[in-house]
């Protein structure tokens, strides 16, 4: 476990205001800590860098996930450079990795890199998620508003679920936020600003998102799941898919990567990036044989892997019903229709 | 950069009727189709779960007709669906597909291009009024403020040589050209600072490559891009493999791209992918008077050549 | 990260892709002929212009070249025909969509350079490389290699604040 939790009721509980909210951002950033957060970036937000606290936007969801903080879209994981007769091969140095808060990462969000933390810790320890993770702070924020493509409470979690934040921030009226520590580095956030966190009774919370999403039954799901991966079923709901790659590169939950060596004989790196099993090329082998030949056959592996097989292996879903991949779907390829289907089917 | 909604009108720009005409008039033809046999499949558009939601659907049984619709969500340009690539999503045989005169120019280049036979399609054309921008609430209705950039300029809202035409086209105001000002103010500006501005734009592409999968022009089975021997364009996800990425797609498509605007519209990340295309097509409808899918062209502008070709740019 | 200081005087690395025919030819001449001029071009040899695909020039520039050249038969002199007859045309739209990104057309010459023109080829070779001395290094593609994502940078704010102190 990467996080000890702790919930202490006798704390009094704590407001911080939007406007101490923006200077908590500022003076930890003056601090040299990193604050990503969201921001608005020409037409879209997305969870980026912060250079001041009036950058924050908490608007609306950020077309990207907050994954990219932790499994950045690319990144070198090796360089190398041909000196005379011999090759130097040099490592990045994690630990020069900077901390970071997270800040204003939506329950779908703020819960996906703890379901990741079991694949990036399994056979192998992947530093380069788990190092940015050791140094990471996640500040999660409750979702007053919902759209009709979220579906948080369809996967068991909630617009104020607390999974996988540090601190949880629940909007109030007023303009404020009650605060809520939930792990010591939660807590270490809020010791370390106690001017800007306020003791006392906190205002009255904003009424919270009501994400119209039925709920579904996954275990019923997994079940069926278990025993159609030949079924007509996946051609019928997913001919129609392109095969590309938006839905896997929104999501906070996919987390694919491709490793590639660039460069020249001289000099060059080794890269690792997102990759997608939407790609037709995904399982494509050297013999050219590709097991996942038609486009039905990776979006089943798409609907497998988050509901049946991470389960299998983690006892978790891949999937915070965070909704991405239905507004982006350019051809309208809809998550929560597949997964109501199913349940029916079940 | 999608358009913001700003001052724009919200007022409906046609009447619920219409939409209604033309739903009815394309059910009608396709259960015609599939109860006589005349065709495998009809390629339309049905409605999603979201409201005001419309998706790609194949259609192979009569009863299933009745699922087809028409309205301002139909934006996807399905004969995409009739290239090498996506052949899985179709069945074999005579195919019907519902087009909107923007689909229609890039189905005529596919033709043009020995991609499809037109004795294999059943063309059920669309006077369409015009459909949503990305990124809009559908459940709205189609306004000046949710009118996709590229139907503002259409000159193809009543396809031409179809085999039959649903719904007739209602009266509708002269829009602004946001996209002609767009690429204008580009244009004005100095080489640097269009390459600040595609600097910036494509620092933001994730490479998830959605231009390319909804491109009916983007049929090579193994496309240039995802070779490694030779590696033409660096594969991973940063601003330098992705400006080469987006260079080397809108010079395979210039003079075939028929300015579907499915790239921009499927871009996640709101890059104005259809500039770079709408610059190509400007350039090659000066330089050599040619205008793609207008008619099927067995050979476009980059394929063929004239003798005395402007050549002032070479010593 | 460091902005290149002139320590030394810049040398532009220029990369002609040229055809076997007719430019190679002629370069071929101007060397026999003892001709001088810049030994800064470095020559990709092509059967003919019709072969060169516009991402080489692309390449080229990613690849650290400062300038590069096309040049083929002159029109009606092609050894296949009419290769250079749809070069012409293919790098009439490439130009167009090179300027409209934002690189600088300056820094790219097309030329037809027949198998008996040895001086047309020191003309063209020398008149490029000085525009492009002139000009300066293409920093832009290199300066786009460097670029990547926030999350991938492992330097620290304060490492990354005394990189950017650094004139």
């Amino acid at each position: 476990m990467l996080h000890s939790y702790r919930r202490d009721d006798t704390i009094m509980p704590r407001t911080i205001t939007a406007q101490n909210l923006q200077a908590l951002i500022d003076a930890l950033i003056a601090a040299n800590i990193r604050v990503v957060g969201p921001k608005r970036v020409d037409s879209l937000c997305l969870y980026a860098p912060l250079a001041k606290g009036e950058e924050l936007d908490l608007s609306e969801l950020p077309r990207r996930s907050a994954k990219e903080t932790f499994l950045p879209p690319a990144e070198e994981i090796l360089s190398f450079e041909r000196q005379g007769a011999s090759t130097s091969v040099r490592s990045p140095d994690l630990s020069r990795l900077p901390a970071t808060v997270l800040i204003g990462a939506r329950p779908c969000d703020a819960a996906a890199p703890g379901i990741l933390d079991a694949v990036f810790s399994w056979d192998y320890q992947d530093d380069f998620f788990l190092e940015r993770r050791r140094k990471t702070t996640i500040v999660g924020i409750a979702c007053t508003k919902a759209d009709d493509a979220c579906f948080c409470t369809a996967v068991g979690l909630s617009p104020d679920s607390r999974q996988g934040s540090d601190l949880f921030l629940t909007p109030l009226e007023g303009d404020s936020y009650a605060a809520e520590a939930l792990t010591d580095k939660g807590a270490a956030l809020l010791e370390r600003h106690p001017e800007l966190f306020v003791q006392g009774e906190t205002g009255r919370p904003l009424p919270l998102a009501e994400p119209r999403a039925a709920k579904v039954d996954l275990a019923k799901i997994k079940t069926w799941l278990d025993g159609h991966f030949e079924s007509p079923f996946w051609g019928e709901i997913a001919s129609h898919c392109v095969g590309c790659g938006t839905c896997a590169f929104l999501c906070p939950t996919c987390h694919c990567f491709d490793i590639v060596d660039e460069g020249s004989e001289a000099a060059g790196c080794r890269r690792k990036f997102w990759d997608a099993c939407g790609f037709s090329k995904f399982t494509l082998h050297a013999s050219s044989h590709n097991p996942r030949n038609t486009q039905a056959d990776r979006f089943r592996n798409r609907v497998m892997h988050k509901f049946k097989y991470y389960h299998d292996k983690f006892g978790r879903t891949l999937c915070t019903g965070c909704g991405r991949c239905i507004r982006a779907c350019p051809v309208g390829i809809d998550l929560v229709a597949v997964l109501e289907d199913i349940n029916t089917q079940g | 950069m999608n358009q913001t909604a700003q001052n724009l009108d919200s007022a409906p720009l046609v009447d619920e009727t219409y939409y209604a005409a033309v739903t009815e008039a394309i059910r009608a033809e396709a259960a015609r189709l599939l109860t006589d046999g005349r065709v495998a499949a009809v390629i339309g558009y049905v409605a999603g779960r979201r409201a005001g939601s419309a998706l790609p659907a194949v259609i192979t049984t009569p009863e299933r007709a009745g699922e087809l619709i028409f309205s301002p969500a139909c934006r996807n340009n399905l004969s995409v669906y009739l290239t090498k690539p996506k052949q899985d999503a179709v069945p074999k045989g005579k195919l019907a597909i519902v087009v909107k005169g923007c689909d229609l120019r890039a189905l005529a280049g596919l033709l043009g291009e020995s991609q499809i036979r037109r004795e294999n399609l059943h063309i059920i054309g669309i006077a369409c009024a015009g459909v949503f921008a990305a990124n809009v609430d559908q459940s709205l209705p189609l306004s000046e403020a949710t009118i996709a950039k590229k139907c503002r300029e259409c000159t193809v809202h009543l396809p031409k040589e179809v085999d039959f035409m649903a719904g007739t086209l209602p009266m509708l105001p002269q829009l602004a050209p946001v996209e002609a000002e767009e690429l204008a103010r580009l244009e004005a500006l100095t080489p640097a600072e269009r390459w600040a501005f595609w600097k910036e734009q494509f620092s933001r592409c994730i490479r998830c490559l959605a231009c390319r999968q909804v491109c009916p022009f983007c049929f090579c089975t193994q496309c240039l891009c995802d070779r490694n021997r030779p590696q033409t364009v660096e594969n991973s996800v940063r601003p330098a493999g992705n400006l080469s990425w987006h260079i080397v797609r809108a010079m395979h498509l210039a003079g075939r791209c028929a300015g579907c605007a499915e790239c921009e519209r499927a871009c996640p990340m709101d890059i104005p992918l259809n500039l770079l295309n709408r610059k190509m097509a400007e350039e090659l409808k000066e330089r050599f008077d040619y205008e793609a899918g207008l008619s099927p062209q067995e050979k476009g502008p980059l394929t063929s050549y004239q003798e005395d070709d402007d050549e002032s740019f070479i010593k | 990260m460091h902005t290149e200081k002139h320590h030394h005087a810049f040398e532009p690395k220029i990369v002609a892709f040229v055809c076997t025919w007719c430019t190679y030819a002629g370069a071929d001449l101007a060397g026999t002929s003892r001709m001088q001029y810049p030994p800064n071009v470095r020559v990709v040899k092509f059967p003919c212009t019709g072969r060169i695909d516009p991402v080489f020039i692309l390449r080229a520039f990613q690849k650290g070249a400062d300038g590069v050249l096309v040049s083929g038969c002159h029109p009606g002199d092609c050894h296949y025909m009419a290769g250079n007859f749809h070069a012409r045309r293919r790098f009439t739209a490439f130009r167009a969509l090179l300027d409209f990104v934002g690189v600088d057309l300056n820094r790219i010459q097309f030329s037809w350079v027949s198998a008996a023109e040895g001086g047309k080829w020191v003309e063209v070779v020398t008149e490029l490389t000085e525009r492009v001395r002139a000009m300066g290094p293409m920093r832009e593609f290199r300066e786009l290699d460097m670029e990547e994502h926030w999350s991938a940078h492992v330097n620290t704010p304060e490492l990354q604040a005394v990189y950017n102190a650094i004139p």
